[in-house]
């Protein structure tokens, strides 16, 4: 499908995840151990046939470019496709001038430059999986100015707080654009994830620009709903949008039970991500691991329970890890007992012998902090 | 090249026929290992690790597989400008007919254009079926400072076993004065472990001389090493120390499975600063269910076990179901134990399902059970 590029958009400003999010974007966030969030937009683009990518990153790129790479192992032809990193200058964290728009502004020539008739959007924070050639084929066919995707959820009262809702009407057009207030339980969650005309995008990106400095595409997309053809599109499968640490720590833990996991992964839509080259985990004699997924290079000797284990970790005797999300190359000592805690990458937990968390907020280990 | 002046050749057109079924249809160096792993990817992650950046590969037997996995020389990093994996098979030439490689020496011989066009100025010559890591740069710094024509790595094996190899008597320098293939009483216990340095100058010379004798059989072993020493060549046996293992039957190369089960052992796969590559598979974390059991195991991507494992070891996608039992077994990629099945002492090759209740091998069995075919159990 040369007939799209695709952009993944950086997380905006009414997105904040506690701790994690101090050193890198949301894109580059572990997940359930061996991705990184990014890897998703990324695959369905890939498995969609979309070889031409730009990734808008603001602050804190470091480990997203590391990820990234050359992007091959997207399965990204390395001579006729490429996967860009588009960075904004000069934006603070907070900024309200620092909108995706301004992003696009400033990488204007680039995205001119594109010789595609069409464009995909899809944000980075968001976790699901999505045929983007189907996508883009029923909004040709369909005659729409813009097609835009959305997830119809039932819990929007307690979750899905800081995203958007779109409201529909009966021939799927979309009426408006608003915050999901959480003050009703069902409804449909814009998923971030457009298509429409390179033109039309371009001319949508210069009118918000003028319009506001503060204005996001939503917003302008949300004052053109009357004067532009938008079309709702549902999504069926997984889904899950981080928002906040709470929804961070919820959708690694829903996915740890396999049933949760088979609406995400299917071996015909694979999800790529960086190869560490990390060798087997290996399981001593006195290891007790249940309900847990559990990723390579590890060492496991103490106990596991309901957890994420990322690469690379060491579990020594006695140590006892229960509904915890842990990230790469952390270290549990002997008989450290943690609980509902997210432990950022290179943490070593070694003399703090309980820390424990409740169920309701589960508490955060600082990237490469000892204990 | 530039870094060392040395080009590597791995020799990977062995049958490996007391695999039986695990080679039936894959040359040995492509047989899986260690969870993730080929065979092969150990002589290549090592040429990668020690700065060696130009590889040929010399398949032969059943090479289909081996050389398109070997072909993407991208997984070990040797794929910079100048650098790469080049897959060798017997070829037809100008002034010569196609022919198979007759012996190992000949398999060099048959490629001496190829190497030309590199014109190094060592050679190293290295086995694609053994389990090991070593540093190559330091043996061709050894062989550097003895000013030796070839240097061949030795490792002390057991007294008792050296009758099985070809052994290397040396001098007190380390000179090799004397080399027996397969000695009824041997007098060192310094086994070859098929990895040579050669000027390669030197070499081409012999292997000319070696390709035109009709009595000689071609083989590095048999007649190259023979005629060196007999020529009174300078050469040096470098002493390996550490994890090195010649998976020649379905017994050893449980056992070499076996031997990554133990707390630090030899062979340390997880050391970072020499980490053995291989094929990236796109696969899921491992999936330990509510009811497993796990008790020494080594276990890899793409794995879910609802079941109980114990002493075993996991490839790829291996799957183990809820009230099965796994112990002491090696499942191979994509193996499927169902459930209430007990796998014991077995050797589960790739993609073999075992039925449900189904029961194969047993604590006490003599030899390990390979098991190629699908076992059915209840339906």
């Amino acid at each position: 499908m040369n007939k799209a590029f695709g952009i993944i958009n950086f997380a905006g400003n009414h997105i904040q995840v506690d701790g994690l999010q101090e050193y890198r974007p949301v894109g580059a966030f572990s997940f359930l151990g061996r991705y990184r969030i990014i890897d998703f937009p990324i695959s369905n683009m890939s498995n969609s046939g979309i070889d031409n990518i730009q990734v808008y990153v603001r602050r804190k790129p470091r480990s997203l470019t590391e990820h990234l790479g050359t992007g091959r192992h997207y399965n990204i032809n390395s001579k006729r496709g490429k996967l860009n990193i588009m960075y904004t200058e000069a934006s603070q964290p907070g900024d309200i001038y620092s909108t995706d728009i301004e992003a696009y502004i400033e990488n204007l020539d680039c995205i001119e430059r594109m010789n595609m008739p069409y464009v995909v959007i899809a944000p980075s924070y968001m976790i699901y999986t999505a045929d983007y050639s189907e996508f883009l084929n029923a909004h040709i066919e369909s005659g729409a100015d813009i097609s835009m995707m959305y997830h119809a959820v039932d819990n929007a009262k307690d979750a899905f707080l800081a995203c958007d809702t779109l409201n529909i009407n009966k021939q799927k057009g979309v009426l408006s654009i608003e915050p999901n207030r959480g003050n009703a339980k069902n409804k449909n969650i814009s998923m971030d994830t457009y298509v429409m005309s390179k033109e039309l995008f371009l001319d949508l990106v210069n009118r918000a620009h003028k319009t506001s400095s503060m204005y996001t595409f939503a917003d302008i997309l949300n004052e053109e709903c009357e004067s532009l053809d938008i079309r709702a599109v549902s999504h069926r499968g997984y889904f899950a949008a981080i928002t906040d640490f709470k929804s961070y720590f919820d959708a690694n833990m829903d996915l740890i039970d396999l049933k949760n996991a088979v609406n995400l992964f299917d071996d015909e839509w694979p999800i790529y991500t960086r190869t560490n080259d990390s060798c087997p985990t290996q399981y001593f004699a006195d290891s007790k691991v249940t309900s847990s997924v559990v990723s390579n290079g590890c060492l496991i000797d103490g106990t596991v329970e309901n957890s994420i284990i990322g690469r690379g970790c060491t579990i020594k005797p006695g140590a006892v890890i229960k509904n915890c999300v842990v990230s790469a190359d952390v270290v549990i000592g002997k008989d450290v007992h943690v609980e509902n805690m997210m432990i950022d990458k290179h943490a070593k937990l070694i003399r703090g012998k309980r820390i424990i968390a409740s169920p309701e907020k589960p508490g955060y280990v600082k990237r490469g902090d000892t204990l | 090249m530039k870094q060392n002046n040395m080009l590597a050749m791995i020799l990977a057109g062995g049958r490996g026929s007391r695999l039986h079924d695990l080679t039936k249809k894959v040359a040995k160096p492509a047989v899986s290992y260690g969870g993730k792993y080929r065979i092969i990817d150990f002589p290549l992650s090592n040429c990668a690790n020690s700065g060696i950046d130009v590889v040929g590969v010399l398949t032969q037997y059943e090479s289909i597989l081996l050389n398109s996995y070997v072909a993407a020389g991208r997984r070990w990093g040797l794929d910079a400008k100048d650098s790469g994996v080049y897959v060798l098979p017997p070829r037809e030439k100008s002034d010569a007919n196609l022919d198979v490689y007759r012996g190992t020496a000949d398999a060099i011989s048959q490629n001496i254009d190829f190497i030309d066009t590199y014109s190094p100025e060592y050679l190293l010559i290295l086995s694609g079926d053994h389990i090991y890591k070593m540093n190559y740069a330091k043996m061709l710094a050894y062989h550097k400072e003895c000013q030796s024509d070839a240097t061949i790595a030795v490792i002390e094996v057991p007294m008792k076993e050296a009758s099985r190899f070809g052994i290397m008597n040396t001098n007190e320098t380390g000179r090799i004065v004397e080399f027996e293939e397969k000695p009824e009483h041997p007098k060192s216990n310094l086994a070859s472990m098929g990895i040579y340095i050669f000027n390669w100058k030197m070499l081409r010379k012999m292997l000319m001389a070696d390709m035109k004798n009709p009595d000689s059989s071609h083989d590095f072993g048999k007649d190259i090493i023979p005629s060196l020493l007999a020529e009174g060549k300078n050469v040096y046996a470098y002493k390996y120390k550490g994890y090195w293992k010649d998976v020649g039957t379905i017994d050893s190369l449980w056992e070499a499975n076996m031997d990554l089960l133990s707390k630090n052992n030899e062979l340390d796969l997880n050391d970072s600063t020499w980490k053995i590559y291989t094929e990236d598979v796109t696969a899921l974390p491992q999936y330990i269910g509510a009811d497993a059991v796990i008790n020494k195991a080594f276990i890899t991507q793409g794995c879910v076990i609802d079941g109980e494992v114990k002493n075993s070891v996991l490839f790829t996608n291996a799957k183990v179901a809820a009230g099965a039992k796994v112990i002491d077994s090696v499942l191979m990629p994509g193996a499927e134990v169902a459930e209430g099945a007990v796998v014991t002492r077995a050797l589960v090759a790739d993609g073999v399902k075992i039925g449900k209740n189904a029961v194969v091998g047993s604590a006490d069995s003599e030899n390990i059970e390979l098991v190629a075919k699908r076992v059915k159990g209840d339906e």
